[in-house]
């Protein structure tokens, strides 16, 4: 049976569907199967991120109205072998799911896939609500600033309540203005949310220049937030971190931040 | 209020003021209270410290803070001398 883990924010513009697909492209990378769902009715992206848009036909209102097979609604990414999208209606809008519906999805996903990523809408009303209900576990993307952590915060309280267990990635950390003083640390975020890390991805304009082909980051591989999206993905599936790819980015950030080295 | 801790933030690395206006802000999240409700509450509380002692009860503070996802409101009020 595969692990379920929604990527959530509350907060919108924080980097959720970039963080979902890298993180299920490199998990992919890893060997293991993903299937990446897009959750956000009625405002599909992770398809346009993916570079997948061309190949929809079905999509995830379709598979539960019964209207077409699981299968048929599936999207196998050229590109790897072992990477799927389950894209998001555009023209429905968030009532046209039910928690119940996205459990039993997800639960028949889980079957078949070691890892399902789901993209969470940003908001906290029933979108939200659809996205988290078959998660096992959530990843909370936070940008290091008083909105996007107020946020978080919020959402944080609403997965605890659910009972789904929830760990940290804080998005486009800036280490020079971390050092000048003009932006919070990522000490200073888990200090506030009290929340478990799981990386930090620096702020990279290689993001947004492979976001604007349809390519995922980690799969032109070199950028400083490949590396860490690559990384989180090995702590995700509990693989070992290797203590000499990770140092020399970790202690420099480190650094910045303020903080020893730890790795 | 507020522009009591403003003016504790004036000097500041951006960072810091941004943590300790996050301290705040969540704390009060957490509570669930919006700022009239908070309101009245010290209005009942400072009624009722006044039954049992001297105090001026518009001089009555809540805080309310949170440290590691646990949050804790304080009331403080001072109490007037007894042969005043």
């Amino acid at each position: 049976m595969g692990r379920a883990i929604v990527i959530t924010s509350g907060k919108g513009g924080v980097g959720k569907t970039t963080t979902t697909a890298n993180l299920g492209t490199a998990l992919a990378q890893l060997g293991h199967t993903v299937v990446l769902v897009d959750a956000d009715i009625g405002l599909r992206n992770l398809d346009v991120v993916m570079g997948l848009e061309n190949r929809i036909v079905y999509h995830v209102v379709d598979v539960i109205r019964g209207k077409c097979t699981l299968q048929k609604a599936l999207i196998k990414d050229r590109r790897l072998d072992n990477l799927w999208l389950l894209p998001a209606s555009q023209t429905d809008d968030k009532d046209a799911v039910t928690p119940d519906d996205m459990k039993t999805l997800v639960m028949e996903l889980k079957g078949s896939y070691d890892f399902v990523l789901i993209d969470c809408p940003a908001g906290i009303e029933q979108g939200f609500k659809n996205a988290i209900a078959g998660a096992d576990e959530a990843a909370v993307v936070a940008t290091p600033e008083v909105s996007s952590i107020r946020d978080a915060d919020r959402v944080v309280g609403l997965l605890a309540a659910a009972e789904v267990p929830a760990r940290l990635i804080v998005n486009r950390i800036s280490p020079h203005l971390v050092k000048r003083g003009d932006m919070l640390s990522q000490a200073d975020v888990i200090e506030i949310l009290a929340l478990e890390m799981l990386g930090a991805i620096p702020l990279d304009d290689q993001v947004i220049a492979t976001t604007n082909k349809g390519v995922p980051a980690v799969l032109e591989g070199k950028s400083l937030a490949a590396k860490e999206f690559i990384r989180i993905a090995k702590v995700m599936a509990g693989h070992e971190v290797e203590a000499k790819s990770s140092v020399g980015f970790f202690s420099r950030i480190g650094r910045a931040l303020g903080l020893s080295a730890t790795a | 209020m507020w522009q009591g801790f403003k003016s504790l933030f004036i000097g500041k690395p951006s960072g810091e003021v941004a943590k300790g206006r996050l301290h705040l802000v969540l704390a009060h999240d957490r509570t669930g209270l919006d700022g009239g409700r908070l309101q009245e509450m010290r209005k009942e509380i400072a009624e009722v410290i006044a039954r049992f002692v001297d105090i001026d009860p518009d001089a009555v503070d809540i805080q309310i803070e949170t440290r590691n996802r646990e949050t804790q409101l304080t009331v403080s009020s001072a109490i007037a001398p007894r042969n005043a």
